[in-house]
C-alpha cells in the first residue's frame, strides 16, 4: 500500500466510526459540543501515535501468545501519560472530559490498529496509519459534537449561531440525541460512499468502452 | 519451562518495566504543574465566592474539625487583616450521578455571598445547569437560615428546579443548607482560630503586614 492509500483508508474507507463503528463510548459520551469532541480526538491521536509507533517497533520481538497483554500495557501507559499531561497543562478540559480519558484504554479502535496494522507494518507506515485513523476519528467526533451543539444549544465551538432566541433542543445534548444524530450522519456517509462507487463504476465502464472502440477501429 | 515460555515472561517483564519507568518519569514532570493547576482552579473559584479581599485565602487556610471530619476553611481578609468573608467546600452526596462538590462563600454576618460548583458528574444538558445558570446561582446570595425555605419550589421551597432535573438542585440546596448550619455552629470557633492566627507573627512569607497592622 502506498502512503496515500494508507491515509485514505484510515481516514475514510475504513474510518473507525463511519465504517467500523468502533470507539462508540467516547464518541457518544463526550460529543455534547464540537470543542469537547476535538480535544477527545487530540488525546486519542497522541495515544494512537505512541502505541502504533511502539507496537511497530517491537513487532517480531513480542511472542504471539502474549501480544494482547503487551499491547494493552503499552496503550494503558500512553493513556496515563496523556491523562497526566492534560491534568497538568489543560486542567479545565481534563475536568470536562474526566472519566473518558482513562477509558481511551478500552477504545477498540486503538487496540484494533495495534493488532491489525502496526504489528504487521513498518514504523513509518504505522505512524501514517495512526495519523490517518485518529484524524478520521477526530473528524467524526467534531462532526457529531458540532451537530449536537448546533441543534442542542444553537452554538458552534461556543459561538452563538442561531441567536439568543433559539429554543434549545435538549434532546440533542442528551444521550438519545447522540444516537439519532449519529444515525443521520451514517446515512449521509453511506450516501456519499454510494455516489463515489457509482462514479468509479461509471469511469470503469467508460474505460472498457473506450478500449473496445480502440480495438474495433 | 521451555524456551518459548521464558521468552513470553521476559517480553512481558520488559514491557512492564518500560511502561512503569515512563509513568514514573511523567509523574515527576507533571506533579508540580498538576498541583499548581489545582491551586489555580481553587484560587479562581475562591475569588468568585468570597467578598473582596487582599490576602491569599489558600495560604491562610484553617482546618476545622467537625464530627470527625476536617473542613478546610478559607478566610478572606482586607488590607488591615479584618475578616471580609469565609469559604469552604461542602459535598452533596445525593446528586443524580455521584457527589457534587460546592464551594460556599459567606459574609462575616453568616449570609451567603456566592456559591460555585467545583466538581460534579451530572447529566450534561439537564443537571449541569448548576454550573452554568448564573441566575440560579445568584439566588443563593444573601440567604441564611431564618428567611429562607431550603427546598426546591416543587416541594414548596425558595429555589427553582430545572426542567427534567429536580434531584440535582435538591441535592445542592440541601448541601448548601448544611453549609450554612456549619457556619452557625462553628463561626465562634473559626473566629477564635483566626484571632490566634492574626496574633502570630506571619510565617516567613512576604505578606508580613497582615497580622501586625491591626
Amino acid at each position: 500500500m502506498t502512503k496515500s492509500e494508507i491515509f485514505s483508508d484510515g481516514f475514510w474507507h475504513n474510518n473507525a466510526i463511519f465504517a467500523q463503528l468502533l470507539g462508540m463510548c467516547p464518541l457518544l459520551g463526550v460529543t455534547t459540543s464540537a470543542e469537547n469532541g476535538f480535544w477527545m480526538g487530540a488525546a486519542t491521536l497522541l495515544v494512537l501515535l505512541g502505541s502504533n509507533l511502539v507496537v511497530s517497533l517491537v513487532r517480531g520481538v513480542i511472542p504471539k501468545n502474549v501480544r494482547i497483554p503487551a499491547y494493552i500495557t503499552i496503550i494503558a501507559a500512553f493513556v496515563t501519560v496523556v491523562g497526566m499531561a492534560m491534568n497538568a497543562w489543560m486542567h479545565e478540559m481534563y475536568m470536562i472530559l474526566g472519566l473518558f480519558i482513562p477509558l481511551i484504554v478500552v477504545n477498540c479502535a486503538i487496540l484494533g490498529r495495534a493488532e491489525a496494522f502496526a504489528s504487521k507494518n513498518s514504523v513509518v507506515d504505522s505512524v501514517v496509519d495512526a495519523l490517518a485513523v485518529s484524524a478520521g476519528f477526530t473528524f467524526a467526533l467534531v462532526l457529531l459534537g458540532g451537530v449536537r451543539e448546533l441543534f442542542g444549544q444553537g452554538e458552534l465551538f461556543g459561538f452563538s449561531v442561531f441567536g439568543e432566541n433559539y429554543p434549545d433542543m435538549l434532546m440533542f445534548i442528551l444521550p438519545p440525541g447522540a444516537f439519532i444524530a449519529l444515525g443521520f450522519i451514517l446515512a449521509g456517509v453511506n450516501l456519499i460512499n454510494r455516489q463515489l462507487k457509482a462514479r468509479a463504476d461509471r469511469r470503469k465502464a467508460e474505460a472498457v468502452v473506450a478500449e473496445a472502440v480502440e480495438v474495433t477501429s | 519451562m521451555d524456551r518459548e515460555q521464558i521468552r513470553m515472561v521476559v517480553a512481558l517483564f520488559v514491557v512492564a518495566i518500560v511502561a512503569v519507568t515512563l509513568l514514573a518519569l511523567t509523574d515527576i514532570v507533571t506533579r508540580e504543574p498538576i498541583a499548581e493547576a489545582q491551586r489555580q482552579a481553587l484560587h479562581k473559584a475562591l475569588s468568585q465566592v468570597l467578598p473582596g479581599h487582599s490576602n491569599d485565602p489558600q495560604q491562610d487556610v484553617l482546618s476545622v474539625e467537625k464530627d470527625g471530619s476536617v473542613v478546610k476553611v478559607y478566610p478572606a481578609k482586607d488590607k488591615l487583616g479584618e475578616l471580609t468573608g469565609l469559604a469552604w467546600e461542602v459535598v452533596a452526596p445525593d446528586g443524580y450521578a455521584g457527589s457534587i462538590r460546592i464551594l460556599t462563600g459567606f459574609r462575616p454576618d453568616g449570609r451567603i455571598h456566592a456559591i460555585r460548583v467545583t466538581d460534579h458528574k451530572e447529566t450534561p444538558g439537564l443537571g449541569d445547569w448548576i454550573v452554568k445558570d448564573s441566575d440560579w446561582l445568584a439566588n443563593f446570595t444573601g440567604r441564611n437560615l431564618d428567611d429562607t425555605d431550603w427546598r426546591v419550589k416543587k416541594n414548596g421551597g425558595d429555589f427553582d428546579q430545572f426542567t427534567g432535573a429536580t434531584i440535582t438542585p435538591r441535592a445542592v440546596v440541601k448541601a448548601v443548607k448544611r453549609s450554612v448550619e456549619f457556619f452557625n455552629d462553628q463561626h465562634q470557633v473559626i473566629l477564635q482560630r483566626l484571632a490566634e492566627q492574626n496574633a502570630l507573627p506571619a510565617t516567613g512569607t512576604d505578606k508580613v503586614s497582615h497580622g501586625v497592622t491591626k
